[in-house]
């Protein structure tokens, strides 16, 4: 009897003391930082969802790379034995890694943001650059390496403007920064040539007044050829009696300077011969007095100061001509009219009768607004 | 003295048992890394970015959740076996996702490519018949300058097909496809006004 009660004892003095060990056990072995690993990783999982691995790299690498550390040293600590086991570091970096995760998302919606109305005003200024490129330069006649850059320019902008679309704002913005590359400098190249050639622009006033002055003393005709706007003027006793468009040779702006440079001369010239029938192949022809002494000054001088080889020849044969009406600059220098417009002209000057030509009437102030 | 060594195994038994009853589920990890590294190859990153950051965020939770049980005295990996399981198939539901998208994305980019080369042989043909009136011929030598500007787009894209980047790809020709129909409008809209006026 003594004995069923002694084993009876040590059952339950087994039973509870066993579950006592138990509870004593887990409560005084080292606790890892769940809570707060697991808040790093959501923390961590939000900022992704922002974006912040694509809009603030740096910032979401470094909340990664401190909750791989924190995940690290729980492993090693987990091979450590039970009660020497210190999760101290484990909960620094899942700290770390939270308040990181935290700034990347918060940097990230704030740089996406910002680049989403930054791509989309550049976008726009783009936009109006290439309408103002299209007006200034349709019909200048700029290098092709300058029409191809303004042309890639463009077919950037438009991917820029797809990706941007598509929410792909970091490639948007790579294509804007080489389109926006492209279009300024091929612009800035394009009104640099323009705003040069317009230095001469109160010289071409003053052959524009003494033309129209003579016609008005000497009541004859005179010509005016603008190059700018490609119009050539008719005028009579000082007033305008008719304008025509007019075609240029490809290289128009600027002066000509030498030989097959395609240029179409500026200056105050006279007529000096009228070809008609056989004698041209251009329907009529008035044959210009290029190159006249101030052409013949610059010629030389240009010779001497090495800016032309000696070699170079001067050229020659600049007409106002038929044929035109192509809507292009095409000629070689001459400036070519449609024939029926050649036609009268060519009945109502005469060898002598004066012709002007200059780059514009209007000053590139006016032009450009 | 019989009873107390059986007792006293019992308790050890019992604690053995208790500290030990799970297993780190190796064999599952390997097997759900296996198959997110799938879904990576399948290029699920690039396109179903959204679904692939879900998976990856699911194993590491668990990866997480395995950890926390190995800090444990008494570990039990029922739970993260089951979410392993869960993620694996999500994975290869990802993969799989991926693979039709690029798809999708490839054939998006055929169709593209054909469409835009058609109306690069339409605007050729079209420049022959367009007017050359006053400004007309200078348009029309710039947009020589566009559609061969176009025509290296094309080309580039078609490089970037040829070399399976096809959401590169996609962009390129459709920025080509929008400016050589931009150009398609221009010429035959010119084209429609000589004619109205004739």
């Amino acid at each position: 009897m003594r004995k069923i009660w002694r084993d009876a004892l040590i059952f339950v003095v087994v039973a509870v003391s066993v579950p006592v060990i138990i509870v004593l056990l887990i409560h005084f072995t080292p606790q890892p930082p769940i809570g707060e690993m697991e808040f790093a990783r959501e923390t961590l999982s939000e900022a992704g969802k922002n974006k912040a691995d694509t809009y603030s790299k740096k910032l979401y690498t470094q909340a990664k790379s401190y909750y791989d550390s924190a995940m690290f040293y729980w492993v090693k600590e987990n091979k450590r034995f039970l009660y020497s086991r210190n999760y101290n570091k484990v909960l620094k970096f899942a700290e770390l890694s939270a308040k990181k995760a935290n700034e990347a998302g918060e940097n990230s919606i704030s740089s996406t943001s910002n680049l989403i109305i930054k791509l989309k005003q550049k976008i726009n200024s783009l936009n109006d650059l290439i309408s103002e490129i299209n007006k200034l330069f349709t019909t200048y006649p700029l290098t092709s390496e300058i029409r191809s850059r303004i042309s890639r320019g463009k077919m950037l902008l438009k991917e820029a403007e797809i990706a941007y679309k598509k929410g792909q704002y970091l490639q948007a913005n790579r294509k804007i920064t080489d389109s926006e590359y492209l279009l300024n400098s091929s612009y800035d190249y394009a009104t640099s040539n323009l705003k040069n050639y317009f230095k001469s622009f109160s010289v071409w006033k003053n052959w524009f007044d003494k033309t129209i002055n003579d016609s008005k003393i000497n009541h004859d005709y005179s010509i005016i050829i603008d190059k700018f706007s490609r119009k050539c003027f008719v005028f009579h006793a000082g007033s305008k009696k008719y304008e025509f468009d007019a075609e240029l040779g490809t290289n128009w702006v600027g002066d000509k300077r030498v030989k097959g440079d395609k240029a179409t001369p500026e200056g105050m010239y006279k007529i000096a011969k009228k070809f008609e029938g056989n004698k041209t192949k251009y329907h009529k022809a008035l044959l210009l007095d290029y190159p006249n002494d101030e052409d013949m000054v610059k010629f030389k001088a240009e010779i001497a100061r090495g800016t032309l080889p000696s070699s170079a020849k001067i050229g020659g044969m600049i007409e106002i001509h038929g044929n035109g009406g192509k809507g292009i600059d095409w000629t070689e220098g001459c400036i070519a009219l449609t024939d029926k417009e050649m036609d009268l002209v060519f009945r109502i000057v005469k060898v002598g009768t004066p012709v002007t030509i200059l780059g514009s009437l209007v000053d590139l102030q006016h032009i450009v607004n | 003295m019989k009873n107390k060594v059986l007792m006293g195994l019992a308790a050890i038994a019992m604690v053995a048992v208790l500290s030990s009853c799970g297993k780190k589920p190796q064999v599952e990890i390997d097997a759900t890394n296996a198959a997110i590294e799938a879904a990576k190859t399948a290029e699920a990153a690039v396109y179903v970015p959204a679904e692939f950051a879900a998976v990856q965020d699911s194993m590491t939770a668990i990866m997480a959740d395995v950890t926390a049980q190995e800090s444990k005295l008494f570990k039990k990996f029922g739970p993260a076996k089951a979410k392993l399981a869960t993620t694996l198939t999500l994975a290869n539901q990802v993969a799989a996702n991926a693979v039709t998208k690029k798809a999708e994305v490839k054939k998006e980019v055929e169709t593209t490519l054909t469409d835009v080369k058609a109306v690069v042989e339409e605007n050729t043909a079209l420049m022959k018949k367009a007017p050359r009136g006053k400004e007309g011929a200078a348009v029309l030598e710039q947009m020589k300058t566009e559609m061969a500007t176009i025509e290296a787009s094309v080309a580039e894209a078609q490089g970037m097909y040829d070399k399976g980047a096809f959401m590169d790809a996609l962009n390129k020709v459709k920025a080509a496809k929008e400016r050589a129909t931009g150009i398609n409008t221009e010429l035959k809209d010119a084209i429609a006004k000589v004619k109205g006026k004739k």
